[in-house]
């Protein structure tokens, strides 16, 4: 363990931790098969990623309403966001990408909310309506570049809520 | 470096992640690298009380991790001069990737950040990077923590530099998100000679 510096003089020491050590031993997974294997096990998971997408849709909808009734309830404004993020911190993984881009965009709305942009129920209502159309056939397989109207159009909601934050901010 | 093969068999992997859907992921992929011991924990609580009680060989960490975030966690682990984690490698995890939020987390002492929604293959040269790159660590009264100025021969996975990696401006606004490719370089080329 290195001591703590006492003067000006940056203290600079080599680290070869155990993970270098252990990592850089012979006999481990190629590349090509270690990814090959991640991503078999990724593949596996997906048959039940629409059931848990579906859940998380749910709690979605649930912390929305919760807003809805009592619009400066912070809790229920970052249970949203928490289940936002977590819906955008997987769909590409899965092979759903709009559903992270949907996710995104709507964390982008629930921040301008956080940051003083007035509730807006249509802003959220048109999130939560691209969500279920993301999760279905044929979307679900879809890139945002493949469906430009709904891409340009969530954008621009998002650019309407941050410049209304900004607003407020001043 | 081409290629490289690491192996992850033996190794202690933490994961923190307030996403237990996100951590199962992770996990999943791991394992498809050859992992065998791979821990999770879903808060900054849960994460510093296991740092306490055992050694861990690599940190894959949220940086929103709640409360307190993966940025403020990492200089916590790194600025604890008793913690015999304290120079273990941790890979941040953000969906954040503005050029900002991928300096602070740097400077707060990250290996390196790695951007969210994950893929296998991101996931692994990662790793691969922080195995086979040999980087000193700094100690000073303000920074604890991997050198930030160092050269790297090369990106596991045969990627390479880009041409303008030598001179890095420092933004004044968060600015656009950054793609993999522009955050490695962020923790890469600051020393050029």
């Amino acid at each position: 363990m290195a001591e703590q510096s006492n003067n000006s003089d940056p203290n600079v020491f080599p680290v070869d931790t155990r993970f270098q050590q252990l990592a850089r031993r012979p006999g481990g997974v190629t590349r090509d098969a270690a990814i090959e294997s991640a991503q078999r096990q990724i593949e596996s998971m997906k048959t039940d990623f629409v059931n848990w997408l579906d859940r998380e849709l749910q709690e979605l909808a649930t912390s929305v309403e919760l807003l809805d009734l009592n619009r400066g309830d912070m809790a229920a404004l970052d249970h949203a966001y928490q289940a936002c993020c977590g819906l955008r911190d997987v769909g590409t993984t899965m092979g759903f990408e709009l559903v992270t881009f949907v996710a995104d965009n709507f964390c982008g709305i629930l921040d301008a909310m956080k940051a003083g942009a007035p509730y807006d129920r249509e802003m959220i209502d048109c999130h939560i309506d691209a969500f279920l159309l993301a999760r279905t056939e044929p979307y679900c397989h879809m890139r945002p570049d493949q469906v430009p109207e709904m891409t340009r159009g969530l954008r621009r909601v998002v650019e309407l809520a941050s410049a209304s934050a900004a607003r407020e901010a001043k | 470096m081409t290629n490289p093969t690491i192996n992850l068999r033996d190794l202690i992997i933490l994961i923190a992640d307030p996403s237990s859907y996100v951590r199962m992921i992770s996990h999943s992929m791991l394992r498809g690298f050859g992992a065998n011991k791979v821990l999770e924990v879903g808060q900054t609580t849960g994460l510093l009380q296991t740092l306490s009680s055992q050694k861990i060989d690599i940190l894959l960490c949220d940086a929103r991790l709640p409360p307190h975030g993966g940025l403020v966690i990492t200089r916590t682990i790194r600025r604890n001069a008793d913690n015999v984690n304290r120079t273990m490698p941790i890979l941040l995890m953000s969906s954040d990737t503005r050029e900002t939020t991928i300096r602070s987390a740097r400077d707060a002492g990250a290996n390196m950040v790695i951007a969210k929604p994950m893929s296998p293959k991101n996931l692994y040269d990662r790793l691969a990077w922080i195995a086979f790159s040999s980087r000193n660590f700094v100690d000073t009264p303000t920074y604890f923590g991997p050198d930030r100025r160092f050269k790297i021969e090369g990106y596991p996975g045969g990627v390479g530099r880009r041409k303008g990696d030598g001179v890095v401006e420092v933004g004044q606004e968060a600015g656009p998100a950054l793609a993999q490719d522009d955050i490695d370089s962020l923790f890469s080329a600051t020393r050029t000679g």
